[in-house]
C-alpha cells in the first residue's frame, strides 16, 4: 500500500482525556461503536432536518450540514482547554476536514482520533486545475472544472485532505479505460 | 572541540556562570535554543562528561555561556568547575546538541523550571521575545537562591519567580491552558515528576509535554554487566554510571544527552533485570526489561547486554 494512504484506528474513548467531543458526518454513530460508558462525552451528528421540524435539543446535537458542524467546531476548539479529546467518525473527506480544523486550533498527536465509517467515497484533487471533486466513488472521474478524465490515485494529501487525481489519458489522449465503482 | 574558559562569574556561593570561547578564536557553531554541550572535565582518575545547557542567545557565535550549580556530594564535575576551573584554561567540549527545542507549532509556551533548570529557558527567552510569542514562565527556587535567580530573570508579567510551594498552583495553571499551549519542564527529578504527573492527570498528551533533566547519573549499588558481543565483564562501581564504566573499559557505546532523555544510548538486555531511571523508554519496554538506557539506569542483578 502506498505510504501516504492513511490507516484509521478503531474507535475508543481515551480515558486520559477530561472532556470528549465526538463528531460525525453520519446521522448517528455506527452500531459497532455501541454504548459510551464514560462521562463528559458530547456527540455532534449531521442530520438533515426537514423544514418545520425542530432539531432535538438533547444529545446528540444535530447539524443541518457538514459545513455548519465544521464552522461550529472551529469556534468551540478555540475555547477548549488542554485535556480535551476530539474524535471524528465518518467518511474520509470529513475525517480530514476535522483533523485540519483541529490542527489549526493546536490539537496534535494523542488528542485527535479518526475512525473511518460509512461510505468509502473520496475527495479528489485535480492535479491539473487544482479543483476539488467531491463524493467520488469510481476509479476514474471527469474533473468538474477542466473535464480531464482523472485516475483516482491512492496517494492522499493530508494538507489538502484529498486523494490525487491525474489525467488517465495523458499518454494517448482519448484512450480512457472504463471507470469502476471502487469506493462505494 | 577545544574551548577556552573566557570568564567565570559567581552568581551565588554555589552558582557560577562560565563563558567559553573557541581556543583557536574561530566563530562557534550556532546552537538553537535549548541546546546543550558536554564538557569533558578532568578528574583524578577519569574524565567526567557532563551536559550543560547553553544560556547564551542562540545566535551568539563568539561564546557559549553555561551556568553551573555546585552539586552537593559532587562526584567531580561541578566541583571541579567551581574549585579548579580558571580563566584562560582549555577544556574539551562536544558540539552542541538540542534535545529540548521550542515547539514551533505551539501558539503559547508554558515554561516551568526549578533551581538550575532555569538554564535552557534563558536561551529560549530571546527567541520567544524576538518573535513576540505568547509565553508564561514560572520559575521555582529555594528562598536562599532567590537573589541569584531574580538577577537572571528579566521582570515582566509573563515571568514569575516562586520561592514557596504555596504560590504556584500547578493543577490550576495546567488545567486552564488552551489547546494550542505546549508545556516545557526542566528542573530536579522530583519537580519534573510532580509537574509531568499533574499534567498527565489533567489529560495533557505526551506530545505537548517537553522535558529535560540533567545529572541523572548519581551512582548507586555496584553491579556487574556481561557484554555478549564484546565478550567481557564490566564492573560498575558505586560512583559511576553503566555508560561511564563501559567507556572506562575502553568501549565506545552510543550516547548523547547522558541524562536519560534522548534514547541514543539504549542497549538491548539479554538477561537480568534493569533498574530504570530514564525518561525515554515506554512503559511496555520498561516492563519487558528488554532494553536499558546506559547513561542513568542501573541493575540489581547481573545484566547480559547485546553489545
Amino acid at each position: 500500500m502506498i505510504k501516504s494512504r492513511p490507516i484509521y484506528e478503531p474507535f475508543r474513548i481515551d480515558p486520559a482525556g477530561r472532556a470528549h467531543l465526538i463528531v460525525t458526518d453520519l446521522s448517528a454513530l455506527p452500531e459497532d461503536i455501541g454504548e459510551l460508558e464514560f462521562s463528559n462525552i458530547e456527540l455532534w451528528v449531521v442530520h438533515v432536518v426537514a423544514p418545520g421540524i425542530q432539531a432535538q435539543d438533547s444529545a446528540p446535537r444535530a447539524f443541518r450540514a457538514v459545513a455548519d458542524l465544521l464552522a461550529t467546531l472551529a469556534v468551540r476548539l478555540r475555547r477548549e482547554q488542554v485535556g480535551f479529546r476530539l474524535y471524528a467518525v465518518g467518511t474520509e473527506p470529513f475525517l480530514w476536514d476535522v483533523h485540519n480544523a483541529a490542527r489549526a486550533a493546536g490539537l496534535g498527536k494523542g488528542e485527535i482520533l479518526l475512525t473511518h465509517a460509512g461510505s468509502l467515497k473520496r475527495r479528489v484533487y485535480c492535479t491539473h486545475c487544482k479543483t476539488m471533486n467531491e463524493d467520488v466513488t469510481t476509479s476514474i472521474v471527469k474533473c468538474r472544472a477542466c473535464n480531464a478524465n482523472l485516475f483516482v490515485r491512492d496517494h492522499f494529501s493530508r494538507r489538502l485532505a484529498a486523494f490525487m487525481g491525474v489525467a488517465v489519458d495523458a499518454e494517448v489522449p482519448g484512450e480512457i479505460p472504463a471507470a469502476e465503482v471502487l469506493y462505494p | 572541540m577545544i574551548a577556552r574558559i573566557a570568564n567565570i562569574l559567581a552568581l551565588s556561593t554555589s552558582i557560577k556562570r562560565i563563558a567559553l570561547v573557541a581556543a583557536d578564536g574561530a566563530a562557534l557553531p550556532t546552537a538553537a535554543a535549548g541546546a546543550h554541550v558536554l564538557l569533558h572535565i578532568p578528574g583524578p582518575r577519569r574524565v567526567w562528561k557532563n551536559a550543560y545547557s547553553l544560556v547564551s542567545a542562540p545566535d551568539e557565535r563568539s561564546k557559549y555561556e553555561i551556568i553551573v550549580r555546585r552539586v552537593e556530594n559532587s562526584r567531580g564535575g561541578s566541583a571541579w568547575l567551581h574549585d579548579h576551573a580558571a580563566i584562560g584554561q582549555d577544556i574539551e567540549i562536544s558540539l552542541p546538541a538540542n534535545l529540548f527545542p521550542i515547539a514551533r507549532t505551539a501558539q503559547k509556551h508554558l515554561l516551568l523550571s526549578a533551581g538550575i533548570g532555569i538554564t535552557p529557558f534563558l536561551a529560549y527567552l530571546p527567541v520567544l521575545q524576538a518573535g513576540a510569542e505568547n509565553f508564561e514562565w514560572h520559575h521555582c527556587c529555594k528562598q536562599a537562591d532567590a537573589p541569584a535567580f531574580a538577577a537572571l530573570l528579566p521582570s515582566g508579567r509573563d515571568i514569575t519567580l516562586h520561592t514557596s510551594r504555596n504560590t504556584l498552583d500547578l493543577e490550576k495553571l495546567l488545567g486552564r491552558q488552551k489547546l494550542n499551549t505546549h508545556l516545557y519542564v526542566c528542573g530536579p527529578a522530583e519537580f519534573m515528576d510532580v509537574a509531568v504527573a499533574t499534567a498527565q492527570k489533567l489529560g495533557w498528551p505526551a506530545a505537548k509535554i517537553h522535558k529535560e533533566s540533567f545529572g541523572g547519573a548519581t551512582g548507586g549499588a555496584p553491579f556487574t554487566v556481561k557484554l555478549a558481543k564484546s565478550n567481557i565483564m564490566v564492573e560498575v562501581g558505586p560512583e559511576e554510571s553503566l555508560l561511564e564504566a563501559l567507556e572506562a573499559a575502553g568501549l565506545n557505546p552510543p550516547c548523547l544527552c547522558r541524562g536519560g532523555a534522548c534514547g541514543e544510548c539504549e542497549l538491548p538486555v539479554l538477561e537480568g533485570v534493569p533498574e530504570h531511571h530514564d525518561h525515554f523508554l515506554s512503559a511496555q519496554k520498561r516492563a519487558a526489561n528488554s532494553a536499558i538506557m546506559t547513561c542513568v539506569s542501573r541493575a540489581k542483578t547481573i545484566l547480559v547486554l547485546d553489545f
